[in-house]
């Protein structure tokens, strides 16, 4: 018999068992039947056959001794007393799997968050051959652009052939659709424009009908075709074959479903599947051979053999060559740091084997970060469960002193605690699988407004269960084989005898496992608490406004009409908006004060090149009061500004009027500037300067500039209401509807909601890394508390003598607690030490936080002797109340 | 006792023997034959046969089957392997050898 099938005998006890049966069954029938052959009666001859036979269950029990591996057999019996034991300490066990399977859960949740979102390759053909195309462009909030136009991407393109086909993927839009006619209704979906030969070389198939293909590639705006992807299809068309033939409106033209993609496919974003591709040729007619139009990345896929370096160094030439021809187009008014800086932009060719990803570009290291800490804590829970078993193995020391002075091997008793520790590691990573798969799609929820949900494939595939075996492995070596190993080093006579001297061994044993919890723990609660602190700060940073009870409702023209009627109805809607009782103040604006949505390079004045960067802010009269932004200097807007058609009139904030006039007053004074691509130059006048405010809460105000709403599109309202945006909002889109027919409300935020938006990434960080530091620094508690207790029930009888000699109580504690004192204190040192050198991964998510701050290093440092004087409080109070006589007769 | 034990140590060599001449059997024929063979003078008690069929079994010197006897029941026949005959020649010879030399002791005492 094969040693396999040996192996798996031991867990077919059952079978085995029938097989015996019935053969022994036959043997005593045949037996029977030629007794009654004889002239027996059935009942006589049975009976006498199963005499003859003998002692049914002790042979059953010599065959299977025969048909099992012994040792396997023994190791079930060893995980039924590690089970018996487990119950017999429920509160330890509890105490264990909870700490482990927390902190197992939560590395394999950061795991299969880091495989979806950085680690799995794009379901397509050789995916390492992929790559795509990017620059720097010098502006600190976006240090990379990845975005391109079409005359430079025909000229890469061209010039790129001998090693990279290039195709064009613009990034992902969320548009709103209608499927079912003009009337019905609007329907958010995640669009892409693609080129005709993307599909072909991604190595896409379509499920059903046809993808995009060269000959939608023709004159721009005449293939009005749409793919969509194979999710889409089941969610929103349950998977109907008619879909494809179906069409649906979106920016007032009809497009046809063509096709369907493979089911694998769901575009090139981790996080954020794309429901419908549109033909590249389909895009904004104006954005074709314009220069200034950048809409869409610029893939790639490498020819066979060839080298992404091969591919730089021809894309790069005809890259700088075209920067050259733009330039010399422009004429000379630039400067030349400027121009230099410009013509000598790197291109890189970087890989897209994982896919292209903004959200990765945000969350991975938030994401290592919050794994590496899940490691931290799995590291001080896994401490702990070595302390406790080894404390239960000097419990034990008798049993396994009687053991082996009966002939059992060390090694069969290290079997015994090892599969213990294995038992507790299954167990909790059982616990750990649901809670991981709890906790990553609730982390995911937090990578996003929920207004744009994020979508990160989270499957349990053989990566996360090799992932989560493999810990499962290394938790129970590391953290078992310690005990156990000490479990079989005890001496026979010694521990029969009921001497303690191995106690001070054990103690000892226990504490550089204490030293380490503390570090770990020292370490959490220190990055933990600069990334508390940081998004602490961050969200009491004010915005220069006040962001409580404003509603935004963000509107759309519901036809095509001229500039005048739009002005004339959305004046209409501001006026009905504001004779509601609940609504304090209104006015709209085209884009909202967080964002950079606009931005303009005015010229420094007195330079012949310099600019700087300008917010540019339309809005309507009422919005300072609206958002409660302090008037400087001169006034703001009134009716009669916003009636006017130019827009003459402008506000500057401090910043502005600082930058641009030193400390002259710049109520005023006149500059001249085209703000419209169609526009002249216009003589502005500054007619009010207002205080700061800032587009992004983590960045010093910038310069803004504020003009009359042009009414290009129908804004954002703005209204400041006297009870919860949220309650009200619904009223409000009534509201609007009926005061001006030709909007529509596209969405409903509240303000506060917005700035919060901004900083998810401090969130997510703050919160997971405060729980973490609180599960660590419990940990450490309960670790401390083990040890001390232990030691203090270990040295009953010596305290109990030095008392009855005569020692002071206070003296008794200390000793107690000097040995583990010592330890937390080397723990907490090395936890400084390498917490700080950890810091310096998260040095950059930071704000206005520093790791060598009297905070964030008094904060762990405080935080953990609160806790070990909490955890050393019970069993101090124990030995000070040993009394010496119960102490000694105890011995 | 001594029935016993003088049987438990020769038990091998005789279930070998019995497959590998007899051919194919299952438990309870080869109790009979066992019994017929000595005329009831290794009369033990039938169940410990078994044990000895596994253990055989185990070394790989015969292997099990369940068929069908000739009176239409299920069974499990025992069939002597390859190796089982060549454990059976080396047992035989160490059998004859040692039965050999017990009868030299017997005869000069």
């Amino acid at each position: 018999m094969s040693l396999w099938s040996r192996l798996s005998n031991v867990f077919r006890t059952d079978r085995i068992d029938r097989d015996l049966d019935d053969e022994i069954h036959f043997h005593i029938e045949e037996r029977a039947r030629e007794l009654m052959a004889e002239g027996r009666s059935r009942d006589e001859a049975v009976r006498q056959a199963e005499r003859k036979f003998g002692n049914r269950l002790q042979l059953r029990e010599q065959s299977r001794d025969v048909k099992m591996l012994p040792w396997l057999d023994s190791a079930i019996t060893d995980a039924s007393l590690g089970v018996r034991m487990m119950r017999k300490n429920a509160v330890a066990t509890a105490t264990t799997l909870v700490s482990l399977s927390l902190a197992l859960g939560a590395c394999a949740a950061a795991f299969s968050l880091l495989d979806a979102l950085v680690f799995r390759p794009l379901p397509v053909r050789q995916p390492d051959q992929l790559v795509y195309l990017s620059f720097p462009t010098y502006v600190p909030e976006r240090p990379e652009s990845e975005t391109f136009n079409d005359p430079t991407f025909v000229r890469l393109r061209d010039a790129g052939r001998e090693y990279v086909d290039l195709f064009a993927m613009s990034t992902q839009v969320i548009r709103t659709a209608q499927f079912e006619g003009a009337t019905g209704a609007r329907e958010p979906i995640r669009t892409q424009h693609v080129s005709g030969d993307a599909f072909e070389r991604l190595g896409v198939v379509p499920a059903a009908g046809r993808l995009i293909g060269s000959h939608d590639d023709g004159q721009p705006g005449a293939s009005p075709v749409a793919v969509i992807s194979h999710a889409f299809w089941m969610g929103r068309f349950g998977g109907d074959p008619g879909a494809i033939g179906r069409s649906f409106l979106l920016q007032e033209r009809l497009y046809d479903i063509v096709g369907i993609a493979e089911p694998r496919f769901n575009g090139i974003e981790p996080g954020r599947p794309t429901d419908v591709w549109l033909p590249y040729a389909m895009y904004d007619p104006r954005a074709f051979g314009n220069a200034g139009f950048n809409w869409f990345r610029v893939m790639g896929r490498l020819k066979n053999g060839a080298e992404p370096h091969q591919a730089q160094s021809v894309l790069q030439v005809a890259f700088s060559a075209f920067r050259r021809d733009v330039v010399s187009g422009l004429g000379p008014d630039r400067s030349p740091e400027r121009e230099k800086e410009f013509l000598g932009t790197p291109l890189h060719v970087r890989t897209a084997a994982t896919g292209v990803s903004p959200l990765r570009r945000q969350f991975e290291r938030p994401l290592w970060i919050l794994a590496a800490i899940a490691g931290l804590v799995l590291l001080v829970a896994g401490s702990n469960v070595a302390n406790l078993s080894l404390a239960r193995a000097a419990a034990r020391e008798h049993e396994m002193a009687l053991r082996l002075s009966i002939g059992a091997g060390r090694g069969r008793l290290i079997q015994q605690v090892l599969i213990e520790s294995a038992l507790v590691a299954v167990a909790a990573s059982a616990l750990a699988f649901c809670l991981g798969a709890v906790a990553a799609p609730a982390v995911v929820a937090m990578l996003s407004p929920s207004n744009d949900p994020v979508t990160l494939d989270l499957r349990m595939d053989w990566r996360l269960a090799s992932f989560a075996g493999g810990l499962v492995v290394i938790a129970t070596a590391l953290f078992g084989l310690a005990p156990a190993v000490r479990a079989s080093g005890v001496t026979p006579i010694a521990a029969l005898k009921g001497t303690r001297t191995g106690g001070g061994h054990r103690t000892r044993a226990m504490r550089p496992l204490i030293a380490f919890q503390v570090a770990f723990g020292v370490i959490v609660l220190l990055v933990g608490g600069l990334l508390v602190q940081s998004f602490a700060r961050l969200s009491t940073v004010p915005p220069g406004f006040t962001a409580s009870n404003v509603l935004l409702l963000s509107l759309e023209t519901v036809e095509r009409v001229d500039l005048e009627r739009r002005r004339a109805a959305l004046l209409g809607v501001l006026d009905h908006l504001g004779r509601i009782p609940s609504v304090v103040a209104v006015s709209s604006a085209e884009y909202n004060l967080i964002g950079r949505a606009w931005t303009h390079n005015v010229r420094v004045p007195g330079t012949a090149h310099d600019t700087f960067e300008t917010t540019m802010t339309p809005v309507t009269h009422g919005f300072f009061e609206t958002m409660m932004i302090p008037l400087v200097a001169g006034r703001t807007y009134s009716r009669h500004d916003v009636d006017r058609n130019a827009p003459a009139t402008i506000i500057v904030n401090e910043s502005f009027a600082r930058r641009y006039y030193g400390s002259e007053t710049a109520v005023g004074q006149v500059f001249e500037e085209t703000f419209f691509d169609d526009g002249a130059a216009v003589q502005h006048e500054i007619i009010g300067v207002v205080a700061d405010t800032k587009y992004d809460l983590r960045q010093p105000a910038a310069p803004m500039l504020y003009l009359p709403m042009p009414f290009r599109s129908a804004g954002t309202l703005h209204v400041r209401v006297s009870e919860n945006p949220t309650t009200i909002a619904p009223q409000l889109i009534e509201e609007v509807k009926t005061a001006g027919p030709l909007f529509r409300v596209t969405s409903a935020r509240r303000q506060s909601a917005v700035i919060e938006g901004t900083m998810l990434r401090e969130r997510l960080l703050a919160l997971l890394s405060a729980f973490f530091a609180t599960v660590g620094l419990v940990l450490a508690a309960v670790g401390l508390y083990g040890v001390l207790s232990y030691s203090v029930v270990q040295r009953t009888a010596e305290i109990g003598l030095r008392m009855a000699l005569g020692a002071r109580q206070a003296s008794v504690i200390a000793t107690v607690l000097t040995d583990t004192a010592k330890a937390v204190a080397a723990g907490a040192a090395g936890g400084l030490a390498a917490g700080l050198f950890f810091a310096r991964f998260v040095e950059n998510l930071l704000f206005e936080v520093k790791p060598l701050d009297t905070w964030s290093l008094g904060l762990p440092l405080g935080a953990l002797l609160l806790v070990a004087v909490a955890a050393a409080t019970v069993p101090a109070k124990r030995a000070a109340q040993i009394d010496p006589v119960i102490a000694l007769r105890y011995e | 006792m001594a029935r016993q034990d003088a049987l438990q140590g020769s038990l091998h060599l005789l279930v070998l023997t019995l497959l590998a001449r007899r051919g194919p059997l299952h438990g309870y024929a080869l109790t009979v034959q066992i019994e017929g063979m000595s005329n009831d003078t290794l009369r033990v008690q039938e169940g410990s046969l078994y044990p000895a069929l596994h253990r055989l079994e185990e070394a790989g010197w015969i292997k099990a089957r369940w068929a069908t006897t000739d009176t239409g029941r299920k069974a499990r026949v025992y069939e002597i392997t390859a190796r089982g005959r060549k454990q059976l020649e080396s047992e035989e010879e160490r059998w004859k050898a040692v039965t050999a030399a017990v009868g030299q002791i017997l005869k000069q005492a």
